[in-house]
């Protein structure tokens, strides 16, 4: 059994509570989304039990063979928070196509907007309006 | 009567779209309906047009929640009293809008189509994650809640205006509890629903393991920190 100092433990616990203040405060003021959040909620659960309760750790430790309890408690959180950062990456890529799409949708929708208003201001029959009308856009 | 806008939110429904507004238009024309087409990939959009629908045509896909806002934003700018969400699958029945309409000016803020008001609603493994959400609602609110999954909801322009620009504002029951919570008026009105005709059920079990995760903790745990932000960008008008 590994033994660790009162001032460590004090420690662990403060640095957990803030951390589950800080996730809630920001739930609270509408900045996260609440699907988003219940990651961060386990997660800042799991580190307050593991700050309170440390023999968890060196006995699972124990149990699995690992050479110390900090191995086990870093691995843990690693594999957890590599695995979150795939699925965000999975996210941004996804928001990416999506604002790609928007930026592709609004910018061809002003183009149409153009077209329509060249070919309402220009008088029946003269087709070249619209082109002139482009080629001078370009210029400024 | 007030102005109602009906929002239906749409995604690959092509195969039922089309009977669900086409009743709408020929038995209901005292309602403004509006499709919100969700970046459907099947011919959603294209039917829509070709009937001449007022279609509202997301370029992306933003999920229900998202389209729904779409339509309540929509209904906050042209001055609609209230608005409500009809499914594009079929199962909402347009005749119960008048009953619900009608609870909604005594003065509710949101009117629920609930299937389980006046009847018991089945013990079978499908209606277990409504009869845990169920339970949640009352445990934290007080209030029974018969239906809470049900998606036939009314909300006046009060409550459309506030889902229209919030985060967090799904039309899901943990937002109808935190409301509840946060003194809005929410009743029920018995209604039957019909069984999809086409498409596929969004929910498989895994999604609706899920579900019920979020749905659970957001009731339970996290509207205990969230803080009611009530400020309106749209000019007055109430019922």
């Amino acid at each position: 059994m590994i033994e660790i100092s009162i001032y460590l433990r004090v420690l662990l616990v403060l640095g957990s509570i803030s951390t589950a203040a800080f996730i809630l405060k920001r739930i609270r003021q509408a900045k996260v989304q609440i699907e988003d959040c219940i990651f961060w909620l386990f997660f800042a659960a799991f580190l307050l039990l593991l700050s309170i309760f440390p023999e968890v750790a060196s006995w699972v430790s124990r149990l699995l063979e690992f050479e110390s309890p900090i191995n086990l408690v870093y691995l843990l959180i690693i594999f957890v928070l590599l695995v979150h950062q795939f699925s965000m990456t999975v996210r941004i890529s996804q928001m990416d196509f999506k604002l790609r799409t928007l930026a592709q949708k609004v910018a061809l929708n002003e183009r149409d907007q153009e077209e329509h208003e060249a070919a309402h201001t220009a008088q029946p029959g003269s087709a070249a309006l619209g082109k002139a009308d482009f080629s001078s856009e370009e210029k400024t | 009567m007030p102005k109602l806008l009906i929002v239906i939110p749409a995604y690959n429904e092509e195969g039922s779209i089309e009977r669900v507004v086409d009743d709408l238009i020929q038995n209901y024309p005292q309602y403004d309906y509006v499709v919100v087409n969700d970046g459907s990939r099947d011919r959603t959009a294209a039917i829509c047009r070709s009937r001449g629908y007022r279609l509202i045509d997301l370029p992306v896909n933003l999920g229900l929640a998202g389209a729904f806002q779409t339509g309540l934003r929509y209904a906050a700018e042209h001055g609609y009293d209230c608005a409500m969400q009809l499914d594009a699958d079929g199962q909402h029945l347009p005749r119960y809008i008048a009953p619900m309409l009608e609870k909604l000016e005594a003065g509710a803020d949101i009117v629920i189509g609930s299937r389980f008001v006046t009847v018991l609603k089945p013990r079978t493994l499908r209606m277990v994650g409504s009869y845990l959400i169920s339970w949640a609602i009352r445990l934290t609110t007080g209030q029974p809640i018969c239906d809470p999954t049900s998606g036939m909801r009314m909300f006046n322009r009060r409550l459309l205006e506030e889902f229209a620009q919030n985060l967090n504002y799904g039309p899901e029951p943990d937002t109808i509890s935190y409301l509840i919570k946060n003194g809005a008026v929410v009743k029920e009105v018995q209604v039957k629903m019909a069984e999809r005709t086409a498409g596929e059920s969004y929910l498989n079990f895994a999604r609706s393991v899920q579900y019920m995760i979020k749905m659970g903790l957001s009731i339970l745990l996290i509207q205990w920190f969230r803080k009611r932000d009530t400020t309106y960008p749209y000019p007055e008008r109430s019922l």
